[in-house]
C-alpha cells in the first residue's frame, strides 16, 4: 500500500515535471502569463482601497482581512489550477473518450487524469497569494497556515470541479454546470464572508464550500483557534472522498469514444 | 493454456434519438428518446498463450467494444471475462501490469518529449527500477531501429516513427498480452510492413499474445494464424486462418485476353464477372466446375494472355460481412 502510494506521487510528480517543460518551450509566453496574472490580480484591490478610504469595516472584514482574503483566493486557485489543471477539463476529457489512455495504466485513473497539464497563469496567482500574505504580516506560523490552508481550499476546489465534471458520466455534456459551479467559486471567494446571509452563507457550506476554501482559513490565520484546523482537515476529507466515491461510481458507466486525439 | 476467456460477453449503448431539423430538436429537448445499440450480443471466445489472433468486423461491428472491456476500459453489461486470471472489471490496475495497449487512433506519448523520455516515464508508470528501463530501451532501440529519432520530440516524428514509438511504450513493461486496435491506420505500404515485420518478432522473441484488430486484410493475412470476424456485436466466424482460406478459396478467378470477342454464355459454377472488348474475367466455383471446363469454354487459339488467381482475402471477409448481415 505505502509502495503503491508512493510510486503513485512519483509518475504524479513526474507528470506535472513534464507537463511543465511543455509550457517552458516558450519563454516568452511563459513568463507574460505569469506576470499579467499577477497584475491582473493587482488590479481588482484598486477598488478595496478606494472602498475602506471610505469605510474601515466591510462585512466585519479590515482592509488587511481583505488583503488576506485575495491572497487566500488566490492561492487556492492558483494550487488548483497549476496542479491539477485537468480537473477543470474533466466533462471533456470524459465525453471525448480521453480516459482511455489512463484506465490501461496500472495507476490511480483520476490522479493521472487531473494532474496531466498544468495551467502557467497559476504560478502568478500563487505568487499573488504570497504578495498579500506579506502585506497582511508575515509570521513563521502565518506562513504554515497559509500554505496548509491553500493546499486544504484547493483539494476542495478540485474535489468540487470533480463532482460536476463527473456528472458527464450521466448526462453527457455538462462542462457549462461544471464551469459555473468554479466560476461561482472563484467570484464569490474574493468578498467578505459577512455580507452574505440566508440561504447563500448555507450555500458556502455545503455545494460552494468557500467557508473551507477561504472564510474559515481568513479567520483562522487571524485568530489561530484548534477548531477550524480540524474543521477545516475533516472538510477537505470529506469532498475528496465524495469526488472519488462519484467519480468511480460514473466510471462504470464509461462509454469512451472512437474519436482521435493526441497527447499534445 | 488460455490467457483470455470470454464468456457471453455483452455491452449496450443509450443513444439518443433525434428527427431531423429544428422541429426534431424542439420534440427530442422535451420528449427524448433513447435507442438502446447492443454493441455487444453474448460474444464468447477464449485465446491460447501466444497466439497472434485477428479481431476483426466492419466498422460498428463491436471488435473495439470488446477489447476495451478486455482491457478494463469499459464495464460489460453482462457476461464473463478472464484475463491472465483477472477479472478487468475488478483488477484493472493489476491487469494493467500485465498487458499492453496500443490504440492507431489514440495517441499516448507526450508529444513535446523525446522518445526516450517518453519511455523513461513510461518506465515510471509501470514501477521499473531505472536501471532496468535503460537496459529495455537498448533492447528495444535495436530491435525497433529507433537510433535515427530516439532524441528527436515525438511531435517531429513522422506518423510510421511514431507509431513504433507508441508500440515501444506499450512494451517496456514486458506484457503478456499486447492489444494493438488499428496500428497501422494512416501508414503508408512500407512502413505498414516494416510495423508487421516487427510484430512478428515481438511475437517470436517475447512470446507475446497479440490481439488485433484492423481493416487492412494484409495485416491480417501476414500476421495471425486464427481470425475472429465479429459483425453487429456477434461473432460470425471464429477459425484458423487456414481454414478460412481452405473453405472460403473454392473459387478462382481467371482473367484472359483474346484476338477476338468471344461470346460466352454463363454455365452452373461459371460467372462472368467482366466482359469487355477483348477482355473477360470469370469466376469458377470449383466444388462445381474445373479450371479446365472454364478453359475449355475458350477458344485457346485466341488466347493471348491468361491469369488464374484466388479470390482476394478482402472479398472473402467482405462476402462475410454481408452473410453476418443477412442473418
Amino acid at each position: 500500500m505505502l509502495t503503491e502510494v508512493k510510486n503513485q506521487i512519483i509518475v504524479t510528480a513526474q507528470s506535472i515535471k513534464f507537463a511543465l517543460q511543455r509550457e517552458m518551450l516558450n519563454k516568452v509566453t511563459f513568463l507574460t502569463n505569469i506576470i499579467f496574472m499577477i497584475l491582473n490580480n493587482a488590479c481588482f484591490i484598486v477598488q478595496w482601497i478606494i472602498l475602506y478610504s471610505l469605510k474601515d469595516n466591510v462585512g466585519g472584514y479590515s482592509f488587511k482581512q481583505v488583503l488576506l482574503l485575495w491572497g487566500m483566493a488566490a492561492m487556492t486557485y492558483g494550487i488548483s489550477r497549476f496542479f491539477f489543471k485537468d480537473s477543470f477539463e474533466l466533462s471533456e476529457i470524459i465525453n471525448s473518450g480521453q480516459l482511455d489512455n489512463y484506465l490501461v495504466q496500472p495507476k490511480n485513473v483520476l490522479i493521472s487524469c487531473i494532474t496531466s497539464s498544468v495551467e502557467v497563469s497559476a504560478i502568478g496567482d500563487m505568487i499573488y497569494g504570497l504578495i498579500m500574505l506579506f502585506l497582511f504580516g508575515l509570521k513563521p506560523h502565518t506562513i504554515l497556515l497559509f500554505l496548509f490552508c491553500g493546499l486544504c481550499g484547493a483539494l476542495v476546489i478540485v474535489s468540487i470541479a470533480i463532482i460536476f465534471s463527473s456528472l458527464s458520466f450521466w448526462f453527457g455534456k455538462t462542462e457549462m454546470l461544471a464551469n459555473t459551479v468554479n466560476s461561482l467559486m472563484t467570484n464569490f471567494a474574493t468578498y467578505p464572508e459577512g455580507i452574505f446571509k440566508g440561504l447563500v452563507k448555507i450555500l458556502f457550506y455545503t455545494i460552494l464550500p468557500l467557508g473551507i476554501t477561504t472564510y474559515v482559513p481568513v479567520q483562522l490565520i487571524s485568530h489561530l483557534e484548534w477548531k477550524w484546523i480540524i474543521f477545516i482537515i475533516l472538510g477537505t476529507i470529506f469532498f475528496i472522498f465524495l469526488a472519488f466515491f462519484i467519480f468511480y461510481k460514473g466510471l462504470k458507466r464509461y462509454s469512451s469514444t472512437n474519436l482521435m486525439n493526441a497527447r499534445i | 493454456m488460455a490467457v483470455i476467456t470470454v464468456e457471453k460477453l455483452s455491452k449496450s449503448f443509450k443513444v439518443k434519438i433525434k428527427e431531423k431539423g429544428l422541429k426534431g430538436s424542439i420534440k427530442s429537448f422535451i420528449k427524448p428518446k433513447y435507442n438502446i445499440i447492443k454493441a455487444v450480443k453474448n460474444i464468447s471466445f477464449s485465446v491460447e498463450k501466444g497466439e497472434m489472433i485477428a479481431f476483426i468486423g466492419p466498422n460498428g461491428a463491436g471488435k473495439s467494444t470488446s477489447i476495451k472491456m478486455m482491457t478494463g476500459i469499459l464495464f460489460p453489461d453482462g457476461g464473463k471475462i478472464d484475463v491472465l486470471g483477472l477479472d478487468p472489471t475488478k483488477d484493472r490496475k493489476k491487469l494493467a501490469y500485465e498487458i499492453g495497449c496500443v490504440f492507431g487512433q489514440k495517441e499516448q506519448l507526450w508529444t513535446h518529449l523525446t522518445p526516450y523520455d517518453n519511455f523513461k516515464f513510461f518506465g515510471a508508470i509501470y514501477d521499473i527500477p531505472e536501471s532496468v528501463v535503460e537496459q529495455k530501451i537498448d533492447e528495444m532501440r535495436e530491435l525497433f531501429e529507433l537510433d535515427e529519432f530516439i532524441n528527436t520530440p515525438v511531435r517531429n516524428l513522422s506518423l510510421g516513427q511514431r507509431i513504433r514509438c507508441e508500440i515501444v511504450a506499450s512494451l517496456i513493461h514486458e506484457p503478456k498480452i499486447l492489444f494493438l486496435d488499428e496500428p497501422t491506420i494512416g501508414l503508408d505500404p512500407v512502413v505498414k510492413e516494416k510495423i508487421r515485420t516487427l510484430i512478428k518478432r515481438m511475437n517470436k522473441e517475447f512470446k507475446t499474445t497479440i490481439v488485433l484488430t484492423s481493416h487492412d486484410v494484409s495485416d491480417i493475412e501476414k500476421l495471425c494464424k486464427r481470425v475472429i470476424i465479429v459483425n453487429k456485436g456477434q461473432i460470425v466466424l471464429d477459425d484458423t486462418m487456414e481454414n478460412l482460406k481452405y473453405h472460403y478459396l473454392n473459387k478462382k478467378i481467371i482473367d484472359v485476353k483474346m484476338k477476338e470477342k468471344v461470346n460466352l454464355e454463363e454455365v452452373d459454377g461459371i460467372t462472368i464477372l467482366k466482359d469487355k472488348d477483348y477482355n473477360l474475367k470469370l469466376e469458377v466455383d470449383l466444388k462445381k466446375k474445373t479450371i479446365a471446363d472454364a478453359i475449355k469454354l475458350l477458344n485457346t487459339d485466341n488466347m493471348i494472355d491468361i491469369n488464374i488467381s484466388n479470390v482476394p482475402l478482402e472479398d472473402i471477409i467482405s462476402e462475410i460481412y454481408k452473410d453476418g448481415e443477412k442473418e
